[in-house]
């Protein structure tokens, strides 16, 4: 698998100093567990944090801080709470282990041949996550952003302004784009998507059905 | 960058992990906590937020001991990470009222997940060459990628807290980061 489309410095450098919401840090570590080279030099921004926060200057503690932690060390663990009662969740192989932890909507339909099912998310942002199951060969609607896209592929493939976007693909869209995706010919396309703002189709028939499918 | 400590935290976090070791224990404490308490100070928490969330992550320091692997990572970086987490942690639990438990966080930055396989090899080598690379760009670079480790809404944050204009922080930024990308090579 070679991946072509990269999320840029500066997004890796915003996961991993960790100011991301959660929404856009899903899509990253998403594109990270399919990336190596992006996961290894996420890590190298890490180390870089560690460097700093090494080389920061102090602030003083407490006088009696050491001794108020010492009366907490041998205080039990609480167990981890259990994150997987009650909520539906996503089973797809193809979804990444750390996604399916998460509670998920019912798949809902997009256009012809197309779903989605939306993460729900514990902090809520302005970033909406989902999956994106497309069928092979089939072409989306032109529409453009009000916010910023960034798409991660899980399997199958797609293209936009003649650029294929394959499984381990990042796409990040701003409010400038706008595109017509077409599904490529492999297979069903899965996708998960972090999206800011509103979604907007073009042209009459996009206009026509576009209150139905506000995401 | 200010003097670096000569102690060797990687031997003093393995004696807490090994023996619950406390006199180690505290030597940590007594370096990180008052960084730890800075780095928070500058993240925008009050003083006294600051001073419980660097005992917090000393003691998550304390009970993720065991957990440390010097194969896949240094410990700046581990107590980095720690530090970081417990900062979404509060970020996450102010936007809703609930706490998310650090253990939901750290999955999301894969840390459950098999080490990269020539982690090993690139640790400490990286280390060095991240913090040399650093110094070799500007200050006002430094400085952006520093801020970059604080800022919530990183770049408008960034531009006001500089006093210059959004643009010039995007584009410092990227420059920064391509220059510290080439400076790292191949790694």
């Amino acid at each position: 698998m070679i991946i072509q489309h990269h999320p840029t410095d500066e997004l890796l450098l915003a996961y991993s100093a960790g100011t991301l919401d959660q929404g856009q840090h899903i899509a990253i570590a998403t594109h990270l567990l399919q990336c190596k080279a992006c996961h290894g030099w996420a890590q190298s921004i890490e180390n870089l944090g560690g460097s700093l926060l090494s080389s920061l200057p102090p602030t003083e503690m407490a006088s009696d801080a050491f001794r108020q932690l010492e009366a907490r060390l041998d205080e039990p663990t609480a167990a981890p709470p259990e994150a997987r009662r009650g909520n539906a969740f996503c089973d797809m192989p193809e979804v990444p282990p750390f996604v399916r932890r998460i509670p998920v909507g019912k798949w809902r339909w997009l256009a012809p041949q197309v779903h989605l099912q939306r993460l729900e998310l514990s902090e809520p942002g302005d970033t909406r996550v989902f999956l994106l199951r497309a069928k092979p060969g089939v072409k989306l609607l032109p529409h453009d952003h009000s916010g910023t896209e960034m798409t991660c592929v899980l399997t199958g493939s797609f293209s936009h302004d003649c650029v294929r976007y394959g499984p381990g693909d990042f796409d990040w869209g701003d409010k400038q784009n706008s595109h017509e995706i077409a599904i490529g010919p492999e297979g069903d396309c899965i996708c998960l998507i972090a999206m800011q703002g509103e979604l907007r189709l073009k042209g009459f028939l996009g206009q026509l059905i576009q209150p139905l499918i506000s995401i | 960058m200010i003097g670096r400590p000569q102690v060797n935290w990687q031997q003093a976090i393995e004696a807490v992990a090994l023996r619950q070791d406390r006199e180690a224990f505290a030597a940590l404490f007594g370096y990180f906590a008052p960084r730890v308490k800075t780095f928070m100070r500058r993240s925008g928490a009050s003083e006294a937020d600051a001073e419980n969330l660097a005992q917090e992550t000393m003691l998550r320091v304390w009970r993720k001991a065991e957990m440390f692997n010097p194969a896949t990572t240094g410990f700046e970086a581990w107590i980095f990470t720690i530090a970081r987490n417990l900062r979404i942690d509060i970020v996450r639990r102010e936007r809703r009222g609930v706490l998310e438990g650090a253990s939901g966080i750290d999955a999301e930055f894969l840390l459950d997940d098999a080490p990269l396989p020539d982690a090993a090899l690139a640790t400490s080598q990286n280390e060095v060459r991240i913090r040399s690379a650093l110094a070799e760009l500007s200050d006002e670079q430094q400085s952006v990628v520093e801020l970059s480790f604080y800022q919530e809404k990183a770049h408008a944050e960034i531009a006001k807290a500089l006093g210059i204009p959004l643009g010039t922080v995007k584009s410092r930024l990227r420059l920064a980061m391509a220059k510290l990308r080439s400076l790292m090579g191949d790694l």
